[in-house]
């Protein structure tokens, strides 16, 4: 079990992308193209999460900064609180359970999340900034 | 209640006033800065940067147009000594600020009076609205 940060700040995002991941599988091709695949898992990983919040509050940017900090950067895993995943309450139901219709959570498919790389600040003017995460779901140990 | 016309109007340059001055106008945009998140319907927005520009047409009069048209049009190089104050003006109101010269035409036709239009973009916050 690897060791887990603080929760991730509890801010709308202004745009977020995420693709489910895939299973572990390997693929045995002969020679004629017959192809053969062997499943070695029966959970998707590799979750990716990316969110955007542009033009916000430098006390929001900072909130974020921090989070990192405390994350030990890309190391430590974390849990995403309700609001990064809200506004698409049909495909994400939102509550609290593990329920696989939560779909932009983690831990309802086995899986955290952490930092794929540092996120990305830019400064927009005075008072706001906009900053780019990218969180990965990974299988914990 | 007063109403003002063109003949009101005025344009200064370092403190100097430019004579023969057909007319200028002021344009004022501030940026917006989109903070619509994912929980929102309608789309909301902060005020982002301003920036403001002007321009002024000037009768070719002897010189009266020849301190403005000379920050650009000249054989040197144009450099931050031509940043100039500029103060448009109607009665005892106005708009001042330092601003650069970004176009400078001149007119000269058959049958009208030579004239000279500039254009410019002012630099960093205005100094001095009167309004």
């Amino acid at each position: 079990m690897s060791t887990s940060g603080p929760s991730f700040p509890d801010l709308v995002p202004t745009a977020r992308s995420m693709s489910p991941g895939d299973f572990a599988s390997k693929v045995f091709r002969s020679q004629s193209g017959i192809e053969a695949r062997v499943q070695y898992g029966n959970k998707a990983f590799n979750k990716t999460l990316d969110l955007e919040y542009n033009n916000i509050t430098e006390a929001n940017a900072a909130a974020i900064f921090d989070h990192y900090l405390a994350c030990n950067g890309t190391l430590y895993y974390f849990l995403l609180p309700q609001k990064p995943k809200s506004g698409n309450e049909t495909f994400h139901t939102n509550d609290q359970s593990n329920s696989t219709s939560n779909r932009y959570g983690s831990v309802s498919f086995g899986l955290s999340y952490r930092y794929a790389e540092p996120p990305q600040f830019n400064s927009v003017k005075p008072g706001r900034m906009s900053v780019t995460i990218k969180l990965i779901g990974v299988l914990d140990s | 209640m007063t109403y003002y016309s063109g003949k009101d109007g005025f344009i200064s340059y370092n403190g100097a006033t430019v004579a023969k001055v057909s007319n200028w106008s002021l344009s004022t945009t501030v940026e917006t800065l989109d903070t619509t998140n994912l929980s929102l319907n309608d789309r909301t927005f902060v005020p982002g940067l301003r920036a403001s520009t002007g321009s002024a047409t000037i009768f070719y009069y002897d010189e009266a147009a020849k301190p403005l048209l000379e920050r650009i049009v000249k054989t040197t190089a144009t450099s931050e000594d031509d940043i100039l104050t500029i103060k448009l003006g109607w009665g005892a109101k106005g708009i001042q600020s330092s601003c650069i010269i970004t176009s400078a035409e001149l007119n000269c036709a058959v049958g009208e009076i030579m004239q000279a239009t500039i254009q410019f973009q002012f630099t960093g916050v205005l100094s001095n609205v009167a309004l």
